[in-house]
């Protein structure tokens, strides 16, 4: 375990905030690390970007974990442990398809693709605007589509919505998406028949983030998201058969 | 490589040990595909367990420290999973067993018992939960004798082995008392310490719980000193574990006296193939030295 001093703090909106820590490793887009909260608890958390020598991690408040870390200052020691996991490949005229926080892991995916001179375009929703954090960076590098629940930025619905027309029109060859599962569930139904190759950024209860407790393990594939994910493929996630189904809570109980 | 294990033929005396990799079915097959001849579910008791919170796992410079704290779905949900694994598997699985209270192991093996495992483990040598349980049972003669009778009468034909740990009364004497009352085999041994890491900046200890079990590399000499012990005060087989990491740690095993050997922080040193690279070298030893069966050295450094 390396405990850091949290260096700054960005507020997005209620509840959702970035936490800046000084760089001390390398991470690929789509790879996560854990952050530690002293006397509370460990959780794993996606890298938003590494820049000017910081590590950003972006949170939204959903549990008590999430409401503690809300509550951290500039110079509070957190555990960063990490990277875990495999990231996103890096392709050409891509999609990018995040709901919610789920445009954290994409901000950093987007930044390499810039960096490598690789065409995508930016497919964002969330609940409301100021969950959709980092519009103004993505806007510069890409072609961007902006939906929200309650249409107070970009237009009023999911990022379901005109999703065909976006492939059709931006001539996408291949898809990233992180969001909720029931994201992921609507995606597949429209993607898999397109013949589109994509990779989705998952998430799961997790315990060891080093593949051996099984806490994150997938039914029916036997995958470790914490090992061979959490970034699964179109491939990988053929034999799973839980997706969108269930979740195994920290006793390993199935819940929904 | 076919090995016998009492009542039990298996490809190979490699067994994926309790606590790894042993949540659910699909996990087991994952495991099964890589080599191993056996699995063993995570420890379960009656009622579901939420475990200990993060860190519960944190690795050092030669192991694992964890404090997991028994997590488990609970035994009803736990014996679904070895039903799903036995419609998806050939090879033999053992369900891990635990108690809050003695009377509890007996209810418990009874429910893993609907399920027909290949064998019961009892674990009463969990470091990890102390500070609710009070002094494991495996610590004291009395509670690990009453715990074996118990489980065995419910068992009936199916074998149960108990897990000791490296602590209490001296483990060859503890065997003994297994051995004494019907246990058909010992599993040696449970994490050792328990230990602890400090946080030098937070300056508090890492492990939620404070302190934790230590695994891999670092007790290897423990283990290997536990199963020689067991070996020679008892006529029961003996499934070695801690710390076999490389193949050679698995001929150590052997020598020492055990007939299966069970790997579990082995997955993070050297991934999930890991059965299947010791397999290799296993193979290659018994070729070197001539030997045409695991039989054939078993015990040796006696």
């Amino acid at each position: 375990m390396h405990t850091f001093p949290v260096k700054k703090i960005i507020e997005h909106g209620p509840g959702v905030k970035s936490f800046y820590f000084e760089q001390s490793f390398e991470a690929q887009p789509g790879q996560f690390v854990n952050l530690w909260i002293p006397g509370v608890d460990e959780k794993p958390f996606s890298v938003s970007a590494i820049k000017d020598g910081l590590i950003e991690i972006s949170v939204k408040q959903y549990g008590s974990f999430t409401q503690k870390l809300m509550q951290a200052r500039a110079g509070d020691l957190l555990g960063l442990r990490g990277p875990f996991g495999n990231g996103f490949t890096l392709r050409e005229n891509a999609l990018l398809i995040g709901g919610g926080i789920g445009i954290a892991p994409l901000r950093l995916l987007a930044a390499e693709l810039h960096q490598n001179n690789k065409r995508f375009v930016s497919l964002f929703g969330a609940a409301t605007k100021y969950e959709l954090i980092f519009k103004a960076d993505f806007k510069e590098i890409s072609n961007c589509y902006f939906y929200t629940d309650d249409g107070s930025f970009g237009r009023k619905g999911l990022v379901t919505e005109d999703l065909l027309n976006i492939i059709r029109d931006e001539k996408i060859e291949f898809i990233y998406a992180a969001g909720p599962e029931i994201m992921f569930v609507k995606l597949k139904e429209i993607i898999d028949p397109l013949d589109i190759p994509y990779e989705f950024c998952m998430e799961r209860y997790m315990k060891c983030g080093i593949g051996i407790c099984g806490q994150c393990v997938l039914d029916g594939s036997g995958v470790r998201l914490c090992v061979e994910g959490p970034v699964l493929n179109q491939d990988d996630l053929k034999g799973v058969t839980e997706l969108g189904m269930v979740h195994r809570d920290a006793s390993g109980r199935r819940i929904k | 490589m076919k090995t016998s294990f009492l009542n039990l033929k298996m490809n190979n005396p490699l067994v994926l040990a309790s606590g790894i990799l042993g949540l659910t079915a699909s996990s087991m097959k994952r495991v099964v595909e890589n080599g191993c001849g056996a699995v063993t579910t995570k420890s379960f008791n009656l009622e579901a367990r939420k475990g200990h919170p993060n860190p519960s796992i944190v690795p050092f410079d030669h192991g694992l420290l964890n404090a997991v704290g028994l997590s488990n779905p609970g035994a009803e949900e736990a014996v679904k999973e070895i039903s799903r694994f036995k419609e998806i598997s050939d090879v033999p699985i053992f369900a891990s067993v635990f108690g809050r209270t003695i009377e509890e192991y007996g209810k418990v093996a009874e429910i893993a018992l609907k399920a027909k495992p290949h064998l019961i483990e009892v674990n009463v040598s969990c470091p990890n939960v102390r500070s609710e349980f009070g002094t494991p049972f495996g610590d004291v003669p009395e509670d690990t004798a009453e715990i074996t009778r118990l489980v065995k009468q419910v068992a009936g034909d199916i074998p149960v082995s108990i897990k000791l740990g490296p602590h209490g009364p001296g483990i060859a004497r503890m065997a003994k008392v297994c051995e004494e009352n019907g246990a058909d085999a010992i599993t040696a041994i449970n994490t050792a310490g328990p230990g602890m890491l400090i946080d030098i900046n937070v300056q508090k200890p890492v492990l939620s719980n404070k302190t934790g079990g230590v695994s891999g590399p670092a007790i290897l000499p423990i283990a290997v000193k536990s199963v020689y012990e067991v070996y020679k005060n008892v006529s029961i087989p003996i499934i070695g574990t801690g710390g076999v990491t490389y193949w050679q740690d698995a001929v150590q095993m052997i020598l020492a006296g055990a007939t299966l050997i069970s790997l579990g922080t082995a997955v993070y040193y050297e991934g999930i193939e890991v059965f299947n690279k010791i397999n290799g070298g296993l193979r290659d030893y018994m070729n070197q030295f001539g030997y045409t069966s695991i039989a054939d050295f078993r015990g040796g450094a006696h």
